[in-house]
């Protein structure tokens, strides 16, 4: 029989090679698809719209895997034009987009007030002038029946109007102001004049109409409503950032087209905000058509929509002496609605003459929302009597739309980024840190003077104090008023969506950053509650810029008329293509050479968002002057080189998993070659009797080791060469290496030993047989060697388990706290599965294997028990006892080895491995003595 | 040496006569029971299952009443089913088809658990080369077929005075490793009397043996028989054959 037949015939040699052998090529196979996932989830995510952020060297200075802020446009500037130039002057360079934060901006929205339907028919008052050059009117035999929803007697009723305002959490009362008078159905009334006759509407006769406070109006009747004024909404704060359009178009793609209007806007020695103001009124006193009403007049190829505010504000500024002959016209990029929780309420009752309330009418209420536009505010604040219609499109779409009239307020007070102090990172690297604050902002105040010049009564509205967590910032001169002028809009959604998700890097103040509330003041979970923007849009939580401008809207929006430095970050993308590991070098390369200009160039390709948990002190005071906390919020900042950690480590714990499998199919080549040793034994004692030496011996078992080892390396070779990685090729060296070890092993074990008789034993300690617990005690302890080994390979298998478990629970942790980490491990989280998995089987198989040792014995004395009379359930009983007795002695062993390996892989989840070893182990019992059976 | 040995088992007889008289029929029930072990129409067959092997008949139509104070002798080639016959008479497997009578009482009625009690109070089986456990002396291999019951305490002057009736009241501390053959089946025939047997199935207990050791182990056997014991012996040892009172062989 030649030593393949004898290879062939020894099953557990048979046995082991093909268990290393399945073992090898299924972990390398998983490993290495594991490894691919990763790696493909780790290139699709990690480089973004740029690669370097450059800021100012005293900026926020950040070394290697720092946290970087979302707030990049801080308006501190620091960077100049010529550093710019500079930039894109770069051989490495493709983009050099610069971005700063230019002011914050407050406006009074234009007069809310409420509609009462109150239609007198097509004949009545001056619907005939209406209606002329109004293509989309409604034919005049189409018109509805007049209806109204007030009585032919004026009825008395007190309206109580009201704003709140949440920031998601907490809703605070702004103002509540009430008014009665007495409304009733209006009438017309027709006058003879000199040369023809009037038509005029009128209220009922008795009539009080109700006014509030100035610079609220009070209440007329028009064509279709009563229409009362009511007090004036909250002031709305916006910021402005200013980007050069055609290099942001460059960095966003087709999700910066909404830019291309503002490359259009004319330069800076063109923008006097009177010359363009006085061209508007021009347009409107020589008469206007409807299609430029309603697409816009041409400006210099651009059809201005929003056109209708810039003239009314200039008009108003110069009637209020704001306008000098330096204010310029500011050319914005306005966004499409608003975050801001602002509901506007009017509840209406009908009253008695003594007060008395004699119906509720309801309450109507508007908030802000997708149709509010900064500087614009297109959609009047307009609420309506319940019950009423809205009959006013009759007239047609061509109705010329007012928004805002008055110039807005630019200020660059509170316009650097928030301050926060670090704080103890969490297990997973989540970063924590504490907002510092700042000063508090006073908000919800009225204009000085009304529309029409007249004074506000100030008596009717308290100020509101917000705490601002950001500092003041030095400009240049006190710039004159600007005027806005509106050349299109954003969505902010198109362009986080543009950034993407997991390695979405700060566009700018135009580029959103929510932030949720995730454990309140007193530390109990808050259930994430998305955080609104507050009035002021000076405090933590950030809202998109409300404007986008260029940097000379900038220059005069902050009075600078030279070229300061005044560009507060500027976002790089490097020409090289490829994945972020491929354009590595490249990108460190441009990092330094505009390191050498004196700049601050983080690299962050590779970068992915990660939630800061920020804690916010001192965010709200009562009226007694005691601050309360917000609480610790939520925001997604971004992790430098979280790529790199994300790769490294789950590589790292994918190498772990295998390492552990391989470890398994070391012990069990072991227990196998104690099992193989013990065959053999019997048979190199009668070669040694036929007078073999011990080198023949040794040989003879060698032999056969042989041709497994044989097939063990072609196995490995073979996968090196599929699958070509240096990974394969030293599993494959450490498998036959293990291998060749066990052989040698067995070799050695072989050796003829002398087997000394013993004296009969008069042990009078031993405990007497009398029960299968006993029993089994006895037998373990004669088959000492034997119960050992099976502990021990029942502690391995505990241990193994509870180090796999600790690796799999570790892998989110180990992976990082970034959205990339999260994605990056469940790539690889069924792989990593399996191959724990097929390390547990590994484990098992070594029980199996060292369980074997003695099975034929085992069945024997139990045969010979049960021929003695002991039923099928005391024979159970010593079965499982012999397993609780091993599983005993192997629970110290599995509990400590899996706390040991988990303390040793992932210290965070030893606890979790060393109750999985004792799970594992417990577990084994119960199936060993099934499988005994 | 033939004529000593037999003069060293007269003298032995005598004791072992003794002592399983006072001490063994205390416990066993008296002579006027029912036939103690019955087989009838019993036929065993092995293989023909899934694997597709064609089934081997061990054995066809055997029938054999043993008495007590008989000894019954299987003889037959090796692999003609003389320790399938005794195994299932002990009750350990079940015939392909037939009765195992145990007192009168067929097995085919009664449960494992039940089995195991009645093999318990009847039955004492040896099995070839007599099987003891390792790890324990001569005297806890005796005592083990007590444990069930609860009896070793009880059963442990009685295990020793069998242990001297088989001539190993010196050995009975020593383990199975450090007895020869011969010693082993004694052991194993001292362990199968301990609980007052009336049947003592041996399959063949000289096998292997020296004749000196076979003769000794005769002479225990016949011993027995004389006390009132049944005995169903599987054997081809002649002298075996010769002094059983019945013969079944086998072809």
């Amino acid at each position: 029989m030649n030593a393949v037949q004898r290879f062939i015939r020894s099953r557990v040699l048979l046995l082991t090679a093909a268990i290393l052998i399945i073992a090898m090529c299924l972990s390398i196979l998983v490993q290495g698809q594991s490894q691919a996932a990763l790696n493909r989830t780790v290139d699709e995510n990690s480089r973004g719209l740029y690669d370097i952020l450059v800021r100012a060297k005293a900026g926020n200075s950040s070394g290697t895997g720092a946290l970087i802020q979302p707030e990049i446009a801080s308006g501190q500037g620091g960077i100049s034009f010529e550093q710019l130039d500079s930039i894109r002057g770069l051989g490495g360079t493709s983009v050099a987009a610069p971005i700063s934060l230019v002011s914050r901006v407050t406006q009074n929205l234009e007069t809310p007030r409420l509609d009462a339907m109150d239609y007198l028919g097509y004949n009545a008052g001056l619907v005939g002038t209406a209606t002329v050059g109004q293509p989309d009117a409604t034919d005049a035999s189409k018109w509805p029946a007049a209806e109204s929803v007030l009585s032919d007697k004026p009825k008395t009723y007190r309206l109580t109007a009201s704003a709140v305002s949440s920031d998601g959490v907490n809703e605070q009362t702004l103002f509540k102001t009430s008014a009665e008078g007495s409304l009733g159905k209006g009438r017309v009334i027709e006058e003879q004049t000199p040369g023809g006759k009037s038509t005029r509407i009128a209220g009922p006769s008795g009539e009080t109409g109700i006014k509030f406070p100035a610079p609220a109006g009070g209440s007329e009747h028009n064509l279709f409503n009563l229409s009362v004024a009511l007090p004036l909404a909250p002031q709305v704060t916006e910021s402005v950032v200013a980007v050069d359009p055609a290099a942001e178009r460059a960095l966003l793609g087709s999700a910066g087209d909404f830019l291309t209007p503002l490359e259009k806007a004319p330069p800076a020695d063109a923008r006097n905000a009177g010359a363009i103001g006085r061209y508007f009124e021009s347009l409107f006193t020589s008469g206007i058509g409807m299609d430029q009403l309603k697409e816009g007049p041409d400006f210099l190829g651009v059809k201005l929509k929003y056109w209708a505010p810039l003239m009314t504000q200039y008009q108003q500024a110069k009637r209020n002496g704001q306008l000098t002959a330096d204010s310029q016209a500011i050319p914005l990029i306005v966004r499409s609605g608003t975050s801001l929780d602002l509901k506007y309420s009017v509840k209406i009752e009908e009253i008695d003459g003594s007060g008395k309330v004699v119906q509720d009418l309801g309450t109507v209420t508007r908030s802000l929302d997708k149709d509010y536009l900064p500087f614009v505010s297109r959609s009047p604040f307009a609420l309506a009597w319940p019950g009423s219609t809205d009959h006013s499109q009759l007239l047609g779409n061509g109705a010329f739309g007012q928004g805002l009239y008055n110039p807005a307020q630019w200020s660059t007070d509170f316009a650097k980024a928030p301050v926060y102090k670090d704080g103890e990172d969490a297990a997973n690297g989540a970063a924590s840190k504490t907002a510092t604050p700042g000063e508090w902002v006073t908000v919800n105040r009225l204009p000085d003077k009304a529309s029409n010049g007249s004074a506000v009564d100030q008596t009717q509205r308290k100020p509101v104090d917000e705490r601002s967590y950001r500092e003041g910032l030095e400009t240049g001169k006190k710039p004159a008023t600007p005027l806005p002028i509106v050349y299109g809009t954003f969505d902010p959604q198109q362009v986080k969506d543009a950034a993407g998700d997991v390695n979405r890097l700060p566009l700018g103040g135009y580029d959103p950053t929510p932030m949720t509330l995730s454990k309140g003041a007193d530390g109990k979970d808050a259930g994430n509650a998305a955080l609104k923007p507050s009035l002021s849009a000076t405090g933590l939580v950030s809202q998109s810029a409300g404007a986008i401008t260029d940097f000379y809207g900038l220059a005069a929006a902050r009075g600078y008329d030279s070229n300061a430095n005044v560009i507060d970050a500027v976002r790089v993308r490097a020409k090289t293509a490829g994945t972020w590991k491929q354009a590595q070098p490249e990108v460190e390369k441009l990092a330094n050479e505009i390191r050498a200009m004196g700049l601050e160039a983080t690299v962050v390709a590779g970068s992915a968002r990660e939630d800061a948990n920020i804690f916010v002190p001192g965010y709200k005071k009562d009226d007694a002057g005691k601050e309360t906390d917000l609480g610790t919020v939520q925001q997604s900042w971004v992790r430098q080189d979280a790529a790199d950690a994300v790769s490294g480590s789950l590589t790292g714990t994918n190498l772990t998993l295998l390492f552990l499998a391989l470890c398994g199919a070391t012990l069990l080549t072991g227990a196998s070659t104690v099992s193989y040793i013990r065959q053999r034994r019997t048979e190199a004692g009668i070669l040694r009797a036929m007078g073999w030496t011990q080198k023949k011996i040794r040989s003879w078992v060698l032999e056969e080791f042989g041709v497994g080892a044989g097939l063990l390396a072609a196995a490995g070779v073979a996968l090196s060469l599929l699958s070509w990685n240096l990974a394969t090729i030293i599993v494959s060296v450490t498998v036959l290496a293990i291998y060749v070890t066990a052989a040698l092993l067995a070799a050695g074990q072989l050796k003829h030993q002398h087997v000394i008789d013993q004296e009969p034993q008069h042990d009078e300690r031993l405990i007497t047989i009398d029960s299968p617990l006993t029993f089994a005690n006895r037998q373990l302890t004669t088959h000492r060697f034997n119960s050992i080994s099976l502990a021990v390979a029942v502690g391995v298998f505990g241990s193994a388990v509870g180090a796999l478990i600790s690796v799999l629970i570790d892998i989110p942790r180990a992976a990082g706290a970034s959205a990339l980490s999260g994605l990056a491990a469940a790539s690889i989280a069924v792989p990593s599965i399996l191959l724990a998995f097929s390390g547990v089987l590994v484990g098992l198989l070594l029980t199996l294997v060292t369980g074997r040792f003695e099975l034929q014995a085992k069945r024997q004395y139990i045969g010979t028990l049960q021929a003695m009379g002991w039923n099928p359930d005391m024979l159970g009983q010593v079965r499982f006892f012999e397993h609780a007795l091993v599983g005993t002695v192997a629970l110290p062993l599995g509990v400590l080895g899996a706390l040991a390996l988990g303390l040793a892989l992932a210290p965070y989840a030893a606890l979790w491995a060393g109750l999985a070893g004792l799970i594992a182990v417990l577990c084994w019992i119960p199936i060993a003595t099934k499988v005994v059976k | 040496m033939s004529d000593k040995l037999n003069s060293e088992l007269t003298s032995r007889r005598a004791s072992v006569s003794a002592s399983l008289k006072t001490r063994a029929n205390s416990i066993v029930k008296s002579e006027d029971h029912a036939t103690p072990l019955e087989l009838v129409d019993i036929t065993i067959h092995y293989g023909g299952g899934k694997g597709g092997s064609e089934p081997v008949n061990v054995v066809d139509n055997f029938n054999m009443t043993l008495h007590a104070g008989e000894m019954h002798c299987v003889a037959g080639r090796s692999g003609s089913g003389k320790t399938s016959i005794l195994t299932v008479g002990a009750g350990l497997t079940l015939p392909t088809s037939g009765r195992v009578l145990w007192e009168g009482d067929s097995l085919e009625t009664m449960s494992d658990d039940e089995i195991a009690d009645r093999r318990r109070a009847l039955i004492g089986y040896v099995d070839q080369g007599g099987a003891l456990i390792d790890g324990m002396s001569a005297l806890e291999n005796v005592l083990l077929p007590a444990v069930p019951d609860g009896e070793v305490e009880q059963r442990r002057e009685m295990a020793k005075d069998l242990l001297d009736l088989v001539g190993l009241g010196r050995r009975m501390r020593h383990r199975p490793s450090q007895l020869s053959g011969g010693e082993r089946q004694r052991v194993a025939i001292a362990r199968a009397l301990i609980l007052g047997t009336r049947v003592l199935i041996v399959d063949e207990p000289t096998a292997s043996l020296d004749r000196q050791s076979a003769n000794r182990i005769i002479g225990i056997l016949k011993d027995t028989t004389n006390d009132g014991i049944a005995v169903l012996v599987a054997s081809h040892d002649h002298e075996l054959v010769r002094l059983s009172d019945t013969l079944t062989e086998l072809n």
